[in-house]
């Protein structure tokens, strides 16, 4: 059964809903425990937390020819996003060694970085605004497509891809002041 | 806050599938939603407006019955 199919039925009766549920669990936990840094107790809270608000709004979901994970996606973001603010615990999310190429190459910085200059990236990163550094998690270090990132915030590919551009010029601007 | 840091160890954080799996309970999910869902309503004596509005009702009640005797 289709997800859209799948969600019609879940408007009428709740219990439809278990099949999403089970459909996506492993996806969304796999999304947030990466988010908050591998931490599994928050990652188990939020990963419930996010489908309790999705089956108790799931009248309000419109077809808009979105994938039904891209709005469970949004629905996680929010929620990492509020777990951000409320927790006076500093999260460290960790990058590899190979997510920090990915990135050096789309910004233009070089292929290869000296241990300072990887320090002097992270701090870059870390002083951006938080809408900034979402996007930049999501692509390089979620490593989801123009495509995924562009159906969780329901804008075009070409959009998405436009605001990430942005934020990585900005950060090669930055660089050498 | 998050703060980002550097992982020198190369190793992917990927979560085990029994980690997933000691989470994800949908009759647990099913209890929130109801519990959430089917959440008692606010006693009239603690709803201000409402308790007001049956207060004047009764006042004009009152005062029209005064006023025909």
């Amino acid at each position: 059964m289709s997800d859209s199919e799948l969600v019609i039925l879940a408007k009428e009766n709740r219990n439809y809903f278990g099949v999403l549920y089970e459909r996506y669990f492993d996806l969304i936990f796999r999304f947030i425990f990466k988010r908050v840094g591998g931490d599994e107790e928050s990652s188990g809270d939020l990963t419930q937390q996010t489908f309790l608000k999705a089956m108790s709004s799931i009248e309000k979901y419109e077809d808009r020819g979105f994938p039904f994970s891209s709005w469970l996606y949004r629905i996680a973001q929010n929620e990492v996003n509020l777990f951000f603010r409320s927790t006076k615990n500093e999260i460290s999310i960790e990058i590899e060694d190979r997510q920090i190429h990915h990135l050096l190459e789309e910004a233009n910085l070089g292929s290869y970085m000296s241990e300072s200059d990887q320090e002097k990236l992270i701090h870059q990163l870390n002083t951006l605004p938080d809408d900034s550094k979402d996007l930049i998690e999501l692509r390089f270090f979620q490593e989801l497509s123009f495509k995924e990132i562009a159906d969780i915030y329901s804008i075009t590919e070409a959009n998405a891809k436009m605001r990430i551009y942005r934020v990585l010029e900005k950060m090669n601007k930055n660089w050498n002041v | 806050m998050r703060k980002f840091t550097l992982n020198k160890e190369a190793k992917k954080k990927e979560p085990t599938k029994e980690q997933i799996n000691r989470y994800k309970d949908f009759s647990r999910l099913s209890h929130e939603y109801e519990r959430l869902v089917k959440r008692p309503k606010k006693p009239l004596y603690k709803d201000p407006k409402l308790f007001l509005y049956l207060f004047l009702l009764g006042l004009i009640l009152y005062l029209m019955y005064f006023e025909s005797k």
